[in-house]
This record gives C-alpha cells, sequence and structure tokens, in this order.
C-alpha cells in the first residue's frame, strides 16, 4: 500500500515538474526531503525512546490491571459473547489497557492473542464474531492516553506547547470511540432483525 | 493551562523516579525495555520516512502540491477543514509511516502550533490506520467476511476528521 502512495506521488511529480518546468528543482528536493528524514529520526529516538521507557513503568506498576478492574462492566456489555463463555476475556482487557498506554508496538501481539481467544468463541469460523467486529473497531478507533509519536514529532518541530493538543485529542477519541460502539451495537441489531 | 502542560513532563518524571525508589522489582530495567522499544520504533520509521520524505519533497518542489491545495481547497473549505489538511486525512488510514511524514511537512510549513498544526495534530493523535489494524487482527486468525468492520470504521475515521476540527477551532480559536 505504502509503496503504491510512493510511487503515485513520485510519477505524478515527475509529470507535473516536466510539464510545468520544475524540472530543475526536483534533484535538489528528493536530496533533501532524504536527509531531514534522517535529521527528524534522530530528533524523534530520543523523545521516544523516553516515553516508551516511562509508559512500560507505568504498565509494570501494576495500573495497566487496575484499569482492566475498571474496564469490566464496560467490557461485559461490549463482549456479551466472551463474557458468557469466559473465554478471551482477560485478553481484550489487557489489550485495550495495552493501547490506552500507547505501548504501541507491544500492544499488537495482545490484539492477535484476543482475536484468537474470539475465534476459538467463533467456532473457526471464516466469518466475523459480533465481538470480533467490536474489537476490530475499536482498535482501528485511536484510544491513547498519550500519543508519543505525536507529541515528538511536535516537540522536534519546536513547539512551544507540544502537550496542548492532549486534551482535545482525549475529547476527540472518547466520541469517535462512543460512535464507533454505537454503530456497531446498530449493525448488530440490524443483522438480529434482518435473520 | 499553559502552566499545567508545562509541568507534566517533570511531574510524570517524578512518578517514574518513585516508582523506581519505591518498587521491589528491577524497574529501571523495565524503564530502559521499554525504552529499547520507542527506540526501535522511530528507527523503524526511517527506511520509509526517507522513501515518503524524499517523494513529499519532489511532490512540492514540482509544483503539483501547490496545484492540488489550490484545486481542493475551496471543496474541503465549503464542508470546514483547512485544504492543507486533506493529503494528511486521505493517506491516515492507509498508513502511519505516510501520515507521520505528512505531518512532519505540515510542522515544517505551517509550523507546529499554527491552527493547521494544531488540526493535523488531534486528527492524527485521535484516529489509526484502519487497513493495518484490520487487516493484522483479522488477517491473523484467518477470518474472510469482516461484515460491517470496514465501513464502520471507515465512517468513524470520517466523523473523527470533522470532529477534530472542530474542537480545535473550540479550543484554539479561528
Amino acid at each position: 500500500m505504502i509503496g503504491k502512495i510512493c510511487g503515485f506521488i513520485c510519477v505524478i511529480s515527475f509529470i507535473f515538474g516536466i510539464c510545468t518546468g520544475n524540472a530543475e528543482q526536483m534533484g535538489a528536493a528528493v536530496v533533501d526531503g532524504a536527509s531531514s528524514a534522517v535529521s527528524l529520526t534522530v530528533s524523534l529516538v530520543g523523545i521516544m525512546a523516553l516515553w516508551g521507557g516511562i509508559m512500560r513503568v507505568a504498565a509494570e506498576t501494576g495500573v495497566v490491571e487496575k484499569m482492566a478492574k475498571v474496564l469490566s462492566p464496560l467490557l461485559r456489555f461490549l463482549f456479551p459473547d466472551a463474557y458468557r463463555k469466559h473465554n478471551g476475556w482477560g485478553e481484550i482487557a489487557a489489550s485495550i489497557s495495552a493501547n490506552f498506554f500507547g505501548i504501541g508496538n507491544a500492544g499488537t501481539p495482545l490484539a492477535v492473542k484476543a482475536m484468537e481467544k474470539l475465534q476459538e468463541n467463533n467456532g473457526k469460523s471464516a466469518v466475523a464474531s459480533d465481538d470480533m467486529v467490536m474489537f476490530t473497531v475499536l482498535g482501528s478507533a485511536s484510544l491513547s492516553i498519550f500519543p508519543t509519536t505525536l507529541v515528538a514529532l511536535r516537540q522536534s518541530a519546536g513547539s512551544k506547547a507540544p502537550f496542548e493538543v492532549i486534551v482535545p485529542i482525549w475529547i476527540c477519541s472518547f466520541f469517535t470511540a462512543l460512535i464507533a460502539v454505537l454503530l456497531v451495537k446498530c449493525s448488530i441489531l440490524f443483522k438480529r432483525q434482518k435473520s | 493551562m499553559e502552566t499545567v502542560s508545562r509541568l507534566i513532563v517533570p511531574l510524570v518524571m517524578c512518578l517514574v523516579g518513585s516508582a523506581l525508589l519505591l518498587s521491589k522489582k528491577d524497574m529501571f530495567s523495565v524503564f530502559t525495555d521499554g525504552a529499547r522499544d520507542g527506540m526501535n520504533t522511530a528507527v523503524r520509521l526511517l527506511p520509509t520516512l526517507v522513501a515518503l520524505l524524499a517523494a513529499i519533497s519532489m511532490f512540492n518542489a514540482s509544483g503539483a502540491s501547490a496545484a492540488l491545495a489550490t484545486w481542493l481547497a475551496p471543496m474541503a473549505e465549503k464542508i470546514g477543514i483547512p485544504g492543507e489538511l486533506i493529503p494528511l486525512v486521505l493517506v491516515r488510514p492507509l498508513s502511519g509511516g505516510a501520515s507521520t511524514a505528512l505531518i512532519a511537512d505540515i510542522f515544517e510549513k505551517y509550523g507546529a502550533d499554527s491552527f493547521v498544526g494544531r488540526c493535523a495534530s488531534v486528527i492524527a493523535g485521535s484516529s489509526d490506520t484502519i487497513l493495518y489494524v484490520i487487516s493484522v487482527y483479522f488477517g491473523a486468525v484467518g477470518i474472510k467476511k469482516t461484515r460491517g468492520t470496514f465501513p464502520i470504521s471507515f465512517i468513524v475515521m470520517v466523523f473523527s476528521v470533522f470532529f477534530a476540527v472542530f474542537l480545535c477551532r473550540f479550543f484554539f480559536g479561528m
């Protein structure tokens, strides 16, 4: 996917540049772009390493388990099948809490584990269960309490207040998740009425 | 608000420090493990960023991006979204690396503290790479029929973009 996007941009730019007589600037711009990627990464490495460490400590002090406990009534409403079958419960809680703390790459294996449990409940069908649709839609709506990469990007761009966007992000994520849950629940009701 | 946001980082460091002091576990190696992970994430982004930032800067230099912006901006403004954000909105559901590159580009062009920069931040912070999540989650367990997942995620994403711009107007004015 990313390759297609990149290829598309290159071809379009080349054609456009030739047609508009901007061809000469393009060569220098490409080299500049490549080296700016390196300086961007250099400034990101330190900040992201720091936040990665902080988030891991937060997770280790038991904040994640406490989160899972607090979340449990909510999870029962969201994933009734997993709750009834007592299977996949802990995995879902762990994965959602991990997403919440923005553990990033460590989150994907947790999510996959939860999906495997949900697939057991689903009887190894090739059609997604209600729980799975809910879990995936929530997984694709960002629920992070601290968007690490974004704050790092803002800091390295010399923002005077890199954190000022956090509160709007929380509000936006919350309502986005709310809409996501409503839509999934509606689609489940709709499906039941049809059958 | 200003002072609070300035105190967040020192406060967090202090909390981490007290966890290092009080916990019986070896919290420092927990910290360094997490830091290594964070570092790897940043480094793993580099090859993608090189390719994309090179392509984007060629796109800018060719004049195509200015032409696209003047072409799309009126449409975008009509539905209430700053035209400069359109490329980011289009790419955000497809690729994390590409959206990181575009955000860096927006910050450089308009500044991280500009209205456009703030909007870009909130949009990126409250949405995710839908395509990646759906394909990884369902791919891992061999689900072929994903039912409503894709359209629902897509509608949710569109909602989050509009809501993000609305919130930025509310919080930061303009």
